[in-house]
């Protein structure tokens, strides 16, 4: 039993978006349109995306701002419900109407969040060990209070931190270092997936290696599986198994960095590729 | 090569800037020199907190208290420039800044704004003003029917654009662009590039770009100095520099970007140990020593001056035939 279990795992794929679309309703309130005769105005930020990603890899989505890549991360995040099409997580989906509430928070619980601003994802009047203790508190993972703290501090030595900095406020800290308390945060309640919305943007090149190569060394440690969303293909090409070009919404091209960066196909990521700046070729 | 070279447009000469906190100073800059010349684009690089654009503040003679020039001068067009000079800020030498949200005022049309400046500098009357302004919208490539739109209009590219605009009114010979992509879209960013590379090939301008992003300064930047916590640590032709860095530093940051390549995909990128020491922290000799995996006794003791006119670094001293 517990091998057809263990195969089924192998073959199916751990996060699924299948025909993924959003619309936003832009239209002018319903009275206004019934005077002037107006349509409903439908913005489409995700216009049927789907895509798979395995268990301890790293899926990229590219695009300019605007193209959908926060979108689509906020309903993989189980945070915005998708007018159609699903997103599944290890067989689960946030939205099916039959889900138990159990389940609900157990996915939760599953899947977290890193943020493009470390300085305004942070709450600046709560101390570290009280924004780490938080998800464990949320979840109920560990109820004696002793034991919190001694996990928060460990994770603030995963992250390359030091246990003195638990009574310290984020303020204190370098844009590099509250990085990594964020990242500390997404893990404290053991998650399988990381949604990382573009975590190097805010920092400085070598603050960027040092948390790329942090966000790499935990992955092969706890075997995360990363949804890893950018605008810098550079980045990207460092981290990603397999990446994903977006435009308005749609999802034109799917490869492996390789692929990509060697043979792009698609009009977009050839622009965006001669777009990039690189440092290989001076002016 | 010195001698054949042309006047430079702009010079800074052993420049230091002190903080003053109660009792101590600290070095914000720290014996800082370069020069620019006439139509070219000079790059500073460095790490938050390195004092690049305390170097662009000096030069336009912002520097306020607690901070004070404590030594050096600036020298535009063979003239120095006293700090708080109004005569030399925005009508020869102007600023774009970082975000352009909030470097336009949300409450006047852009045509407005430009006409205010343009008017400023330089003595013009309205229609004269209002034509000149369509010109340096069509310039920046902005569409002339704009002229009257509000900046909440207009897209974060477009809306750089009417900074750049609006940093041109005035004519000046020089321009310091405070990161002036760093908000946007790669797309973008590679389109406001090219607009300040035409720009200062068209109008002989000069540009420093102020940036912590080795690969824009390896698009647009003739020459690049590299500064670290307040010191000049390389400076040269940015060819030269990126494919021959001399300074640890330098070549720490090289490795540390992210590049497109098919090669090195998913591999490990280079961390410089360690991070950039606070003000009150920066240690005697080289201040980059204590990062630096290729020290000699010399590195703690004795601060490296400007070798060769290229590095600050013992280790060029015993490399004479290398450069």
């Amino acid at each position: 039993m517990l091998v057809v279990r263990k195969q089924n795992w192998c073959n199916m794929s751990f996060l699924t978006a299948s025909r993924l679309s959003r619309n936003f309703d832009l239209s002018e309130p319903w009275i206004l349109r019934k005077i002037k005769g107006q349509p409903k105005k439908l913005l489409k930020a995700v216009d049927n995306a789907s895509f798979l990603v395995e268990r301890g890899q790293t899926y990229a989505l590219v695009g300019e701002s605007g193209s959908g890549k926060s979108t689509i991360a906020m309903m993989v995040a189980g945070l915005l419900k998708p007018s159609s099409g699903t997103v599944t997580i290890n067989g689960d989906n946030f939205f099916e109407p039959s889900q138990n509430k159990i389940k609900r928070i157990a996915m939760r619980k599953s899947v977290q969040m890193i943020f493009q601003s470390p300085y305004a994802s942070l709450n600046p009047r709560w101390r570290v060990g009280d924004i780490l203790k938080e998800p464990i508190v949320t979840f109920n993972l560990i109820e004696d209070e002793n034991d919190q703290n001694r996990h928060a501090c460990e994770l603030l030595e995963q992250v390359g931190l030091f246990s003195k900095d638990m009574s310290k406020f984020p303020h204190e800290f370098s844009g590099g270092q509250r990085q990594r308390i964020c990242i500390a945060r997404a893990l404290a309640c053991k998650p399988e997936i990381i949604i990382c919305d573009e975590p190097t943007s805010a920092l400085d090149v070598s603050v960027q290696a040092q948390v790329l190569n942090l966000l790499k060394d935990l992955q092969r440690e706890f075997s995360l599986t990363y949804l890893f969303i950018s605008h810098d293909l550079a980045v990207v090409s460092t981290m990603a198994n397999k990446i994903g070009v977006l435009k308005q919404g749609i999802l034109v091209e799917e490869a492996t960095p390789y692929k990509l960066f060697s043979y792009p196909e698609h009009d977009y990521t050839k622009m965006l590729l001669s777009a990039a700046p690189d440092i290989s070729k001076p002016y | 090569m010195a001698i054949e070279a042309p006047k430079p447009l702009l010079e800074v000469r052993n420049l230091d800037v002190t903080l003053k906190k109660r009792d101590t100073f600290f070095k914000v800059l720290d014996d800082l020199s370069f020069h620019v010349y006439p139509g070219e684009i000079l790059g500073l690089v460095g790490e938050s907190g390195a004092g690049k654009s305390m170097t662009g503040s000096a030069i336009l003679g912002l520097i306020e208290k607690p901070l004070f020039i404590s030594k050096g001068e600036i020298i535009f067009n063979g003239q120095r420039i006293e700090n708080n000079a109004i005569s030399v800020r925005g009508s020869l030498i102007s600023m774009v800044f970082q975000d352009p949200l909030i470097s336009l005022n949300p409450l006047r049309r852009i045509g407005d704004q430009l006409v205010e400046t343009i008017r400023t500098h330089i003595s013009l009357d309205k229609k004269q003003a209002i034509t000149s302004a369509k010109n340096l919208l069509e310039e920046v490539g902005i569409d002339k029917n704009r002229f009257h739109d509000y900046p909440h209009t207009f897209s974060g590219g477009m809306r750089q654009r009417v900074v750049i605009a609006l940093a041109l009114a005035p004519r000046p010979s020089l321009i310091i662009a405070d990161e002036p992509t760093t908000a946007l879209d790669v797309s973008v960013q590679a389109q406001i590039l090219a607009l300040l590379k035409r720009l200062c090939k068209e109008r002989g301008t000069s540009i420093i770009l102020i940036t912590h992003d080795m690969g824009v300064i390896a698009e647009t930047a003739d020459r690049v100095a590299v500064l670290y916590s307040g010191s000049l640590a390389e400076i040269g032709a940015t060819f030269e520099v990126l494919s021959n860095p001399m300074h640890p530093y330098t070549q720490g940051l090289i490795a540390a970007t992210p590049r497109i390549d098919p090669e090195t995909l998913n591999k490990k990128l280079y961390q410089i140990p360690g991070k950039m020491p606070n003000l009150s922290e920066i240690p005697d000799g080289c201040p980059f020593h204590k990062r630096c995996l290729q020290t000699t006794p010399q590195c703690y003791q004795v601060k490296p001056p400007l070798l060769y006119e290229r590095a600050s670094c013992w280790l060029l001293e015993n490399k004479t035939g290398a450069i």
